[in-house]
């Protein structure tokens, strides 16, 4: 009897672990939102306020921190992990051999890894923030559904330059991962951590051109009502052309990496 | 006395195979090369830009902030090249790694501890370097005899109240077999509490970093001592010693956990 007590105890020990270990996941996100938050709140403090303060209050800045900690915590783009160590493992030989599209599977993989965290991650998330900070209201409903197609589009656009800078594993694995560096620069110029309209003047105009704010600052901006529908709109068609742009870029570096394995014999 | 010396050696020969292990592909150290400055020096401009645009964070100006973020980066710094072991106990643990260990006649936290000297840490130490010179610069910081030894002594503080934070928490995995999620929100915790003002956070957030998890030793009391502010921790003694007497007894706590915990240790499973 005491020898099924005890695996009774320990299968029981081993699911509970699990569980707590997935929230002290969370709680880790939630101590880095509570610190910019609380950023925040000093920089906006007292009676003076700095012209940074003209563009949106408080809450509005507190808002866009809470919302782009959820997206930060539910986009998975695991593509680039993958890939890098396929290939530096050899087993994207392997993984060619699969009857179907390489890079669809990656997707579909991330895509769930997606559905798993806005269950696992983002609702607790949203429940300690609300308790926190108090619940991070939309503008409007119109800006709510935007915000969630933009989001969407948002995320191709991550996964397509992360499914890149994964491939380039294929030319030099040596260099190490170089998507924790596209990470480090995603971060600062998506405008998920400060928006860029707080960057200095040149910073602003060269980020134009380039696509990281489409990740954050728009879907971010639509949600807190700075961005109208007609301006979220048009901010969509350029997600759109960043989508067709890099999809095309990734197609042909795709199809040159693929010979490439060819040549390695695997 | 043989037989600390004994412990050098052997700590000399590891480094040694680790840093050899570690310039076996040199150009893998770009990626880092390239990411970690880009990190923190993105983050001390991010300050920087809120100061500018809003005003200074509860009394911290533009370069005491960047003093703060330099001192804690500094201690971050060494500990990624001297501790980091830590971090990954629960794979050491799942993987019955302490086996090998615990057959050697050596003490097996000196072992685990020094089994990999990070010689790529030290790509943390430059921007903690570079900014903290900056803002020792700024702030009028008076390099004297006296002052760089309070430095020195503030920062091998810092190092062993980060390691002995660290090696705590990676220790729970002796119990749980998990604790890789744990040591995960310690880096989020100690990097955003060192590097900005304690005194933004609620009352009771500083109470605990201050008593139940010393991290406002590390960096916060002791910038607001260099920097001569009102001090928001009294002290009967000067705050360097402070930060050395928290740090040793950190440590030594530490170290009776991982003790205690090697003790329940029971080898890989298969």
């Amino acid at each position: 009897m005491r020898a099924y007590g005890y695996l009774m105890k320990m299968r029981m020990l081993t699911a509970l672990a699990y569980r707590f270990d997935v929230w002290i996941g969370m709680i880790g996100d939630i101590i880095l939102l509570a610190a910019s938050v609380f950023i925040w709140k000093a920089a906006y403090g007292g009676d003076i306020l700095g012209s940074g303060a003209s563009v949106i209050g408080l809450n509005g800045m507190i808002t866009y921190t809470v919302v782009s900690t959820l997206m930060a915590s539910v986009f998975s783009t695991g593509v680039q992990d993958t890939i890098y160590h396929q290939v530096r493992d050899g087993n994207i030989a392997l993984d060619f051999m699969r009857p179907l599209n390489l890079l669809a599977i990656y997707l579909s993989e991330d895509l769930g890894n997606i559905v798993s965290s806005v269950m696992n991650k983002a609702i607790p998330l949203v429940l300690v923030a609300t308790l926190l900070f108090g619940f991070p209201m939309p503008d409007s409903t119109i800006a709510a559904v935007l915000f969630i197609i933009s989001c969407i589009l948002s995320f191709l656009i991550l996964w397509l330059m992360s499914a890149m800078v994964g491939l380039v594993a294929f030319w030099v694995s040596e260099l190490g991962n170089l998507g924790m560096v596209k990470d480090a620069f995603v971060r600062i110029l998506s405008g998920s951590l400060i928006p860029l309209w707080l960057f200095p003047e040149w910073l602003q105009q060269v980020s134009a051109w380039l696509p990281f704010q489409y990740t954050y600052q728009l879907p971010l901006s639509v949600y807190i009502g700075l961005m109208k529908p007609e301006a979220a709109l048009r901010g969509m068609g350029v997600q759109l052309i960043w989508i067709v742009l890099l999809g095309g870029l990734l197609s042909w570096i795709w199809s040159r990496a693929r010979g490439k394995v060819m040549v390695q014999g695997g | 006395m043989s037989g600390v010396k004994h412990y050098f050696t052997v700590f000399g020969y590891y480094a040694k195979l680790a840093i050899q292990r570690q310039l076996e592909y040199p150009l893998f150290l770009v990626s880092w090369l390239l990411m970690i400055p880009t990190q923190y020096f993105a983050g001390i401009w991010m300050l920087r830009i809120i100061v500018d645009k809003f005003q200074p964070l509860e009394g911290w100006t533009f370069n005491d902030l960047a003093f703060l973020y330099g001192l804690g980066l500094l201690s971050h710094g060494l500990v990624v090249v001297f501790f980091i072991p830590t971090w990954g106990t629960e794979s050491a643990v799942l993987r019955g790694e302490f086996d090998r260990l615990l057959l050697r006649p050596l003490n097996v936290f000196f072992q685990f501890i020094t089994g990999y000297f990070n010689f790529i840490g030290l790509i943390d130490l430059i921007p903690g370097i570079v900014i903290f010179l900056y803002a020792a610069h700024a702030v009028g910081f008076n390099w004297g005899l006296l002052s760089i030894l309070k430095l020195v002594i503030t920062i091998i503080g810092g190092v062993l109240i980060r390691g002995g934070i660290y090696t705590i928490v990676g220790a729970v995995a002796f119990w749980t077999k998990r604790s890789g999620n744990l040591i995960g929100m310690t880096i989020a915790t100690l990097e955003r509490t060192t590097m900005y003002p304690l005194t933004l956070y609620p009352y009771v957030v500083q109470v605990v970093l201050t008593f139940l998890l010393p991290i406002g030793f590390i960096s916060f009391y002791p910038a607001e001592s260099f920097l001569g502010k009102t001090a928001s921790l009294e002290l009967p003694v000067d705050m360097t010693i402070g930060t050395l007497i928290v740090g040793l007894v950190c440590m030594a706590v530490a170290y009776m956990v991982f003790r205690q915990g090697l003790r329940r240790y029971e080898s890989a499973g298969s």
